[in-house]
Order: C-alpha cells, then sequence, then structure tokens
C-alpha cells in the first residue's frame, strides 16, 4: 500500500543542513497496524505528516496504492484525503463552532455523500462509540477522551483504507488511552483498516503489528511483534 | 453544506461577539454613510431631469465682453424668445420668463408672499409641469390669469376649486386662476409658486413696456430644440444674435445644458468651468472612502484573528476541504456580516435622513418603489462583502494545513505589515479630513469675519411694498421709525443690500477711452446712507435733505479707480448723455460676492423708486423691542402686506451656504471616518494584546510596571499613526491648496490645522489602544502563562 525509497528531509539554515529524515525505506502493506516510535526529535511525527502528504519529502521516493505521490496536485491530494486517509491529532483539532454530530459530518460534506446516507453513517458512528447522547454538544463540552472519540469517529466515517494518527493517546489519561488503543485494534482487525501511530509508550506499541524505531531520522529497528504479548 | 456553512457562520459571529460588533458597526456606518452621500449626489445630479425633453432644453446665455475679460450672465433681453423662435434653426419652442422674486398673493382674507414668476406660454410647452386642474393649452394665454402650485392652491382655497375664482397680486391686481399644476419638484432649479402671464408683467411694470430692446438683459429665456441634430446651427445662431441686432454689440449668446444648469453653474470667461459638480465629485469620493475604510477594518480584523482561524483551516484542509470551499466559506461569512451591516445602515439611514435634510435644507426620502435605490444599497453590500472578505479569504484559505497543526505562528511579520499598511491608510484618511475640515472651517470664518465695508450687525432691511411705495408714506414709516427710537437712522435703497443689481456702460468720464468696456453697478440711495449701513465716507458729503441732490452722485473707490480719479469730489461724469456731479466718495463695501472685490458702483439719488427700506438699530434699545417696534409700525403703515424684516447678517451668512454646507459634511463624514478607523484600531489593539499575551506575562513576572507595558504595547499604534500623518500632510496640503485657489479670498495656509490633525489623531490612537492595552497590562500572569 505504502512504498518509502531513499526518503530524505532535511532543513537548511545558514548552508548547514539539519536532518529530519535519512534514507528511510520502508514498505506498509494494507492490514498492517504500525507503531513509529522513537525519543523526542527522532521524525517520528515529520515521517507520519510525509505519509500523510502534509510535507513533502526533500528527496525520496513515494507511492501510494501504486501511486507516486511526491509531485501529486492539490486536487489529486485532497481526492485521497477524502477517500483513502483519516486523520487522528494529539491535540484532536475537532471544529469548536460545530456539534459532535458536525463534526462527523464534516468530511463526508466534503465528499459528497448524500444526506441520507449522512444522516445513517453518522448515526451508525454514534452509535458505534456510545455518543448518540451527546451528538448535539460541543467539543469544549466533552472530556479530552470523548474529543478524541470523535475524533477517531470523523476520521472513519469516510471509511478510508488508512488511518494516521499522531499520538493519539498523548494527552490521555492511561484508562482512555487504554480505550482508544482498543478500538485501533478491534478496528484493524475486524475491518481491515490500516493503521500508522506515532507514538512513545511501549504498551501502546504493543497493540500494533510491527513497530518502526526510528533514531536521528534513520530507521534503527523494524520489528514485528508477536501478537502473544 | 451552504447551511452548515451559514451554520458555523452565525456561530462564529456570535461566539466573538466583540470583533462582530466591530466588524457589523464599521460596515454599518460605513454603508449608511456611503448611501447618504449617494443619495445626496443622486439628487443633485437628478436636478431638472424630471421634464420630459430636458435634454433638448437649453438655457440662453449673455457673454458680454469687459476690461477685466468675458462676463456671462443667465439673463437675456425680452426679445430674445421671440426672435430665437422666429429664426433659429431647429427651434420647437422658446420663452422668456421673469426673475423669480416672492410677490402677495391674497384670496379673500388670506395673504401669501410667494415666489412669482412672470412667463410666456411656451414655457408650459417646455417644462411639461403636470397639470391637476385646468387647461394647459389655454393657460398663461389671457392677461389677468394665474397658475397655482397645488400647496399654494390648497392654502389658499382649502378644500374649494380654485378654478375661475379671482386672487388678487400685491393686493391691486385680480387674477383669475386659470389651472393647478404638482409643486415644482424641489430638484428643479426654476422654482415658483405661481406662474402669471409675461403680458401681465408687461402691463404692471413700466420699465418692462419701456425696454424692449436689445440693451437690457433681464429674461430667462429657455428654448427647447426640435432635436439635438439642430444643436450646431442653433447655437451658430445664438452666437450672433446681439451682432445681427444690434450693429456695434460685442455681446455674445450661448447655449447651455438645462441639465447642466444646476450643477455646472460656474463661468470663467463665458465658458463653463463647473461649478456645483466639483463638489459632487468630492462627495463621491469620500462616500467610497468611507465605505473602503469600513472594508479595510474588515480585512485587518478578520487577518488578525487568523490565529484563531488557522487551526480550522489546517483541520478542514485535512479532512479534504479543498481551497475552494474554505473561500466560499470566509466570503459566506463576510456577506453575511455585510448583509447584517446593510440591515443596521438601512435603519440608521431611515433614522438620520431628516436630519440630515434638516441639516443641508433639502428633502432627500427613500423610495421604497426605486429599483435603483435597492439595487444600489444591494450591490454596495455585496461589493462590500466581496472586497472586505477577499483578502481574508484568500489569505486563510492558503494555510498549509501541517504547519498550522504543527502550531506554528501564523501572524508572523508578513500579514502583521500587511495590517500595519491598511491601518497606515486609514489614518492618512482621517488626517487628511481633519485638516480639510479645519481648513474649511477657517475659510468661512474668514470670510465671515472679513471686513464688508459696512456694519452689517444691527442693520436690518424692509421690502418697500404695497402702500409703502408712495414717497408720503415712505417718508412718514422713516419719520415713525425715527421717533420710536427703535432705530437711529433710517435711509432707502434701490436694491436689497446684499442682492445683484444694475449694471451699465452708459456712463462717461473725461478720458473714457472708445473701447472701455467696464460695466458700472448703479444704485439709488436716501438720505444718510453711509450713516446708516455704516460706511466710510472718505471725501465729500452724502446724500441729505439739506441739499438738492438729484443731479449728484457717490460713487466707491473701485469706480474711482477705473474712471481715474484722483479726488472725485467735485468732478463732473455723465449718465447717457446728462452732466452729473460727484459729491461723495465712500469705501469699497461688499453687496455681491463676499469672494470678489467690490465692484465699480456709482450711487445716485432718485426721488422715489426705491424698494427696500434700510434702518441701523438703536444700538441703546433691546433688539427684541426695537424689532416689535418696528413690524408694528410698518404692519400699520402697511396693513395688507405680511412685514418681511429681515437682518442684513443673515441674508449675508446665506451667501456662505456652500461652504457652510461643504463643512457640515466633511465634518459629519470625516468624523464617521475617524469612528470606523478607531473601530479599527481597536481591533487591531485587541489581537496584538492577545497576541502579545506571553510576552506581557513573562515581562510582568520580570518585573515591568503596568505603564512600562502600556508604553510598550501604544509605542508600535503611536508609530503608525505618525506614518500616517507624515504621508497625510504633503497629501492634504495639495487638496486644500487647490480648493482655497477657488478663492480669490483666502485664508493662508497655517500651520494649525496640521497641528490638529496630529493632536487629534494621536488622541484617538491612544485612547482607543488604552481602553485594551489597560487590560492586558493588568491581567495577572499566571492565566497567560499556566497553558504553555
Amino acid at each position: 500500500m505504502i512504498e518509502l525509497k531513499n526518503i530524505e528531509k532535511y532543513y537548511a539554515n545558514k548552508g548547514v543542513k539539519s536532518y529530519i529524515l535519512r534514507h528511510v525505506t520502508t514498505s506498509i502493506k494494507q492490514g498492517e497496524f504500525v507503531s513509529i516510535m522513537g525519543p523526542s526529535g527522532a521524525g517520528k511525527s515529520t515521517l507520519l505528516n510525509i505519509l500523510g502528504m502534509l510535507e513533502e519529502p526533500t528527496y525520496g521516493q513515494y507511492e501510494f496504492m501504486g501511486e507516486d505521490v511526491v509531485s501529486l496536485n492539490e486536487r489529486k491530494r485532497i481526492e485521497l484525503y477524502r477517500n483513502h486517509i483519516g486523520f487522528v491529532f494529539q491535540a484532536y483539532h475537532l471544529i469548536d463552532e460545530m456539534t459532535v454530530a458536525e463534526n462527523i459530518e464534516a468530511p463526508l460534506l466534503y465528499k459528497k455523500v448524500p444526506g441520507s446516507e449522512r444522516r445513517s453513517r453518522i448515526a451508525d458512528m454514534l452509535d458505534r462509540f456510545n455518543m448518540v447522547a451527546k451528538s448535539d454538544l460541543f467539543p469544549n463540552q466533552l472530556s479530552g477522551g470523548q474529543q478524541q472519540l470523535v475524533g477517531i469517529a470523523r476520521a472513519l466515517v469516510a471509511q478510508p483504507s488508512i488511518i494516521l494518527a499522531d499520538e493519539p493517546t498523548g494527552n490521555l489519561q492511561s484508562a482512555q488511552a487504554l480505550q482508544i488503543m482498543e478500538l485501533f485494534k478491534k478496528l484493524n482487525e475486524e475491518e481491515g483498516i490500516t493503521i500508522v501511530q506515532v507514538t512513545h509508550s511501549e504498551v501502546n506499541a504493543a497493540y500494533g503489528s510491527r513497530i518502526l524505531h526510528l533514531l536521528d531520522g534513520v530507521i534503527k529497528e523494524d520489528v514485528t511483534v508477536s501478537q502473544t504479548v | 453544506m451552504f447551511r452548515l456553512n451559514l451554520k458555523i457562520a452565525l456561530r462564529n459571529l456570535w461566539k466573538n461577539k466583540v470583533y462582530t460588533l466591530i466588524n457589523v458597526g464599521g460596515l454599518a456606518i460605513g454603508l449608511a454613510s456611503c448611501m447618504l452621500l449617494l443619495m445626496y449626489v443622486a439628487y443633485e445630479w437628478s436636478y431638472d431631469k424630471q421634464f420630459k425633453n430636458y435634454d433638448k432644453t437649453y438655457v440662453v446665455r449673455l457673454n458680454s465682453k469687459t476690461n477685466s475679460g468675458v462676463v456671462g450672465y443667465g439673463y437675456t433681453p425680452s426679445v430674445m424668445a421671440e426672435e430665437i423662435r422666429q429664426k433659429a434653426p431647429g427651434v420647437a419652442y422658446a420663452s422668456r420668463s421673469s426673475y423669480p422674486g416672492n410677490e402677495l398673493i391674497s384670496y379673500q382674507n388670506k395673504n401669501f408672499k410667494k415666489g412669482a414668476i412672470f412667463a410666456d406660454a411656451a414655457l408650459l410647452k417646455i417644462l411639461d409641469y403636470k397639470f391637476i386642474k385646468g387647461n394647459p393649452e389655454k393657460a398663461l394665454h389671457e392677461v389677468n390669469t394665474v397658475i397655482l402650485t397645488e400647496t399654494l392652491a390648497k392654502n389658499l382655497f382649502g378644500n374649494e376649486d380654485p378654478i375661475n375664482k379671482i386672487v388678487k397680486f400685491q393686493n391691486v391686481e385680480p387674477l383669475k386662476v386659470e389651472a393647478v399644476i404638482q409643486d415644482v419638484p424641489v430638484n428643479s432649479t426654476l422654482q415658483f409658486d405661481y406662474l402669471m402671464p409675461w403680458a401681465l408683467n408687461e402691463k404692471l411694470n413700466e420699465w418692462v413696456r419701456g425696454s424692449p430692446g436689445w440693451g437690457n438683459s433681464y429674461c430667462l429665456t429657455l428654448m427647447q430644440l426640435k432635436d439635438n441634430k439642430y444643436f450646431e446651427n442653433a447655437s451658430g445662431f445664438i452666437k450672433n444674435v446681439f451682432y445681427a441686432n444690434q450693429k456695434n454689440s460685442s455681446n455674445e449668446g450661448s447655449m447651455h445644458p438645462f441639465s447642466k444648469w444646476h450643477l455646472y453653474d460656474k463661468f470663467e470667461n463665458g465658458k463653463s468651468t463647473g461649478g456645483k459638480i466639483d463638489q459632487i465629485r468630492i462627495f463621491l469620493i469620500l462616500a467610497f472612502c468611507i465605505l473602503l475604510i469600513a472594508c479595510v477594518n474588515f480585512m485587518n480584523l478578520s487577518t488578525a484573528r487568523s490565529e484563531k482561524r488557522a487551526r480550522e483551516v489546517g483541520v478542514r484542509k485535512a479532512i479534504g476541504s479543498s481551497r475552494k470551499s474554505l473561500i466560499s466559506q470566509f466570503m459566506l461569512e463576510s456577506m453575511l456580516l455585510s448583509f447584517i451591516g446593510m440591515g443596521i445602515a438601512f435603519i440608521s439611514l431611515e433614522l438620520s435622513l431628516p436630519y440630515f435634510n434638516h441639516l443641508l435644507d433639502i428633502q432627500l426620502a427613500i423610495n421604497y418603489n426605486s429599483w435603483e435605490f435597492w439595487c444600489t444599497l444591494i450591490g454596495l453590500t455585496i461589493i462590500t462583502g466581496f472586497i472586505a472578505g477577499s483578502y481574508p479569504a484568500f489569505y486563510l484559505s492558503s494555510f498549509e494545513p501541517v504547519k498550522v497543526l504543527k502550531g506554528f505562528n501564523v501572524a508572523g511579520g508578513s500579514s502583521i505589515s500587511v495590517r500595519k499598511v491598511l491601518v497606515v491608510f486609514q489614518f492618512v484618511f482621517a488626517a487628511c479630513l481633519i485638516v480639510c475640515t479645519s481648513v474649511i472651517y477657517q475659510q468661512l470664518n474668514f470670510i465671515k469675519n472679513k471686513p464688508v465695508g459696512y456694519d452689517r450687525n444691527g442693520l436690518i432691511e424692509l421690502p418697500l411694498l404695497g402702500d409703502l411705495k408712495s414717497k408720503a408714506k415712505m417718508d412718514l414709516a422713516k419719520e415713525q421709525l425715527l421717533k420710536s427710537g427703535a432705530v437711529s437712522s433710517v435711509t432707502y435703497f434701490s436694491q436689497s443690500l446684499n442682492g445683484g443689481g444694475n449694471t451699465t456702460y452708459d456712463f462717461s468720464w473725461p478720458g473714457k477711452g472708445l473701447n472701455d468696456l467696464n460695466l458700472i453697478n448703479f444704485r439709488g440711495a436716501g438720505d444718510d446712507f453711509t450713516k446708516t449701513v455704516g460706511t466710510t465716507l472718505l471725501a465729500g458729503r452724502e446724500f441729505s435733505s439739506q441739499f438738492v441732490d438729484t443731479t449728484n452722485v457717490m460713487i466707491n473707490q473701485a469706480a474711482a479707480k477705473i474712471m481715474g480719479l484722483k479726488n472725485p469730489v467735485g468732478k463732473v461724469i455723465t449718465w447717457g448723455g446728462t452732466p452729473i456731479t460727484i459729491v461723495g466718495f465712500v469705501k469699497d463695501f461688499v453687496m455681491e460676492s463676499p469672494y470678489q472685490n467690490a465692484s465699480p458702483l456709482v450711487i445716485y439719488h432718485p426721488t422715489t423708486n426705491y424698494s427696500y427700506l434700510l434702518a441701523r438699530l438703536n444700538p441703546e434699545q433691546n433688539v427684541s423691542r426695537s424689532v416689535t417696534q418696528i413690524d408694528e409700525i410698518i404692519k400699520k403703515l402697511n396693513p395688507n402686506f405680511p412685514v418681511d424684516r429681515r437682518f442684513v447678517r443673515d441674508d449675508f451668512e446665506d451667501k456662505l451656504q456652500n461652504e457652510k454646507r461643504l463643512g457640515m459634511l466633511s465634518n459629519w463624514f470625516g468624523g464617521f471616518a475617524i469612528f470606523i478607523s478607531c473601530l479599527g484600531l481597536l481591533g487591531l489593539a485587541l489581537f496584538m494584546a492577545e497576541q502579545r499575551k506571553k510576552e506581557i506575562s513573562i515581562r510582568k513576572v520580570l518585573g515591568a510596571s503596568t505603564v512600562n507595558i502600556l508604553t510598550l504595547l501604544n509605542k508600535d499604534f503611536i508609530k503608525l499613526v505618525a506614518v500616517a500623518n507624515l504621508i497625510a500632510f504633503p497629501l492634504a496640503y495639495i487638496i486644500i491648496n487647490h480648493w482655497l485657489s477657488a478663492y480669490s479670498f483666502r485664508v493662508a495656509i497655517s500651520i494649525l490645522p496640521f497641528a490638529i490633525a496630529v493632536a487629534l489623531s494621536f488622541l484617538i490612537a491612544i485612547l482607543t489602544v488604552s481602553i485594551q492595552s489597560v487590560k492586558v497590562a493588568k491581567a495577572n500572569p499566571v492565566d497567560a502563562l499556566k497553558y504553555e
């Protein structure tokens, strides 16, 4: 599904190149649950942003579903966002002016899903995350864990093939974090959604099927997690 | 999608009430000011255009060559209309009419002094006044007839049918009411309340009968062409009409389009050089500048809030929103705001119109059936919404999602400088307006206080009408007025002291050149003239009952200069061949325009034929008591006419109407512009304070006092205002210099208006900014720091 070849990213500052990513080559297959780990400044988030096409690599080749996306124009990229990629952010990034239901609805609107189907999909999501009673509340009326659930619901509602999550539990208490991780695992296993998450926590990483260890922009280790853990 | 966007836009507006208020308020004031000015401009523009064939109608003008260039007159000889009707190519109608004057008209015991015009029947063909009653074909043909306007008919007759009733003109002449027409539209230059046939003018006034030739110009001549293709030929004919009829005439005729009569009323050397239209242009520019300022405000505030909105943009882009849909969302918000602004603007427009009308003495009203009005209003609103929304829409939608989501500081360098430029632009405009307004007021005061050569305070003027026209009654009035103690001296004058009057080439003096084309004014004055009006007698004496002065005259300095007389007293000149002796030499005094030097004047002393009585109020006595006494005496002597006593001072100030109006408008709308600019500044201050919250908190933790913080925050804005002033000064200087150059008497441009602009703009800026910065400076630093 994802093919990265020799991805490099650096910032040139007064002639000095400071590398974020070096020679990153890897591939992620459909249905994998990948956790990217590493200390602060290792380039985890940058890698995820490149995967999400929010940032462009300085060098290297990136193929998403067999398509070269490094030089993709904005219109095509937006198409990919609408149909294949769901983002989950550490800071949830819900739109404050929208209710829970409207936040979930937003991607569908951009995707031009007809009204009746929108309503059924939103109802489905609310049901699945036990948030029916909260559908008319605004984000600031929810707890952090609930907000992140809405964030995930919003990412899922467009039925993406991959979810990119940047420290999805970073702002949550451990019990809530556990809940989110269970949810990811279930989505991955039952619906076959590819998930790539950035995380600091060994515990969270253990939910995945594969861990990429990043250090100073280089992939140090690529381990497959044995599901028995 | 649209509904959701609308809902979100509304929520956004509601959530940020202060911003919404500032934005809507600014836009509403901008829109209302713009609409009001546009309505005023449209009103002035519509002058004389309500008649069916206005575009084929022309006013015939007379250009007279004098030593000081060509002097133009809007009045022409009474034979002109007939000559044009008979001989001019392509002419459909031509008519003459008299100068409108307030004359007494009465029915039973109701008396009104209303605007009267004598006119040819052809006037009704040229200007299609709407007849309510009576036959337009027959009107103005019989001598003793009158056409009333609707309001006058109502005042005179109430609910009676006025047709064929007899009214009295000047209390003597019975006139049969032939027709009633709708009131003359207010935006029509030719104003009157009733129309009488020209034949009646000839019957009543000997001087009209006696001056049928080409030498006397006292008729307004209107002509209408069959088609404008004849214009070339017709104007060629008009140009030479004087020469064709008077062999040695140096006069030329010209055709001035009827539709330009009102706005292009200034002539130099016989050519139209603008006039009111210049003012109208200023107002048009002002209208759009105010709107632009309001737009700038909006842009400023929206981009200032960009940090808050940036995250939303990022998220929306990441979940698949295209840039187009973001632009349309921001546009929608701006449209929404401008439509709310429009609603408020509309209400304030309705509320302020009566006041505005009163201020300018005009009648503007919102015509709810006029599609032009609604189109303009909605068009302006959409344009405003678009201009105001364009910058934020394109700016905000251009954010890269990852940068925003990573939490970088959106409001970095470039956007700040754009906002600064916008604020500077607003304040340049505001400072310019302050300077211009103060100069207009300075000029107004300068003209008001410029010595006119006589003492206009405590001087009153009474028209001599009806019984007072007779010499005996006139002298009786003088005697009684003096005896009552209400006045200290009385004289008569052949015209109103503030009005125009008669001019002639007929004076001759020793050494006058053959081709001398100096027009000299002449006026008749009674005894004690200089004493009453308070002008200075430089040499000789004034007319007095001790002498017989029928062949004696007084002249002013300007006349003495033209005649080349160093010591005019005792010299003999001729007037139409008759020798007259100069007995008095008076200082120049202003009669017509306060903006021009006094024209040469010869004052003669007729026994009768005066039309005004001038009296100086007794300075020892209370003014209101004197005035009551005067009114009583005059009423007793002339019971059939209302007492029309006026202060010369008031009449004089009426001449400053144009400048007063300009001053008033620039004051009001300048005020609005400054207010809107302040709103913009306030918004920017709000944003700056917000943005620098953390910095301020850190500074406070490090020991900065409130004053330190205030200085820090205000410093930036002061810099902006200073820059704005620097840009504004040369600009304002050019503008006012241009404006003042139209006046031959003008105030010198001083430092004062600029000082006012600096002081005012700084004061306003500091006050506005401080409202916000005090709050921030006093806030508890922990509140800002704990989230980091």
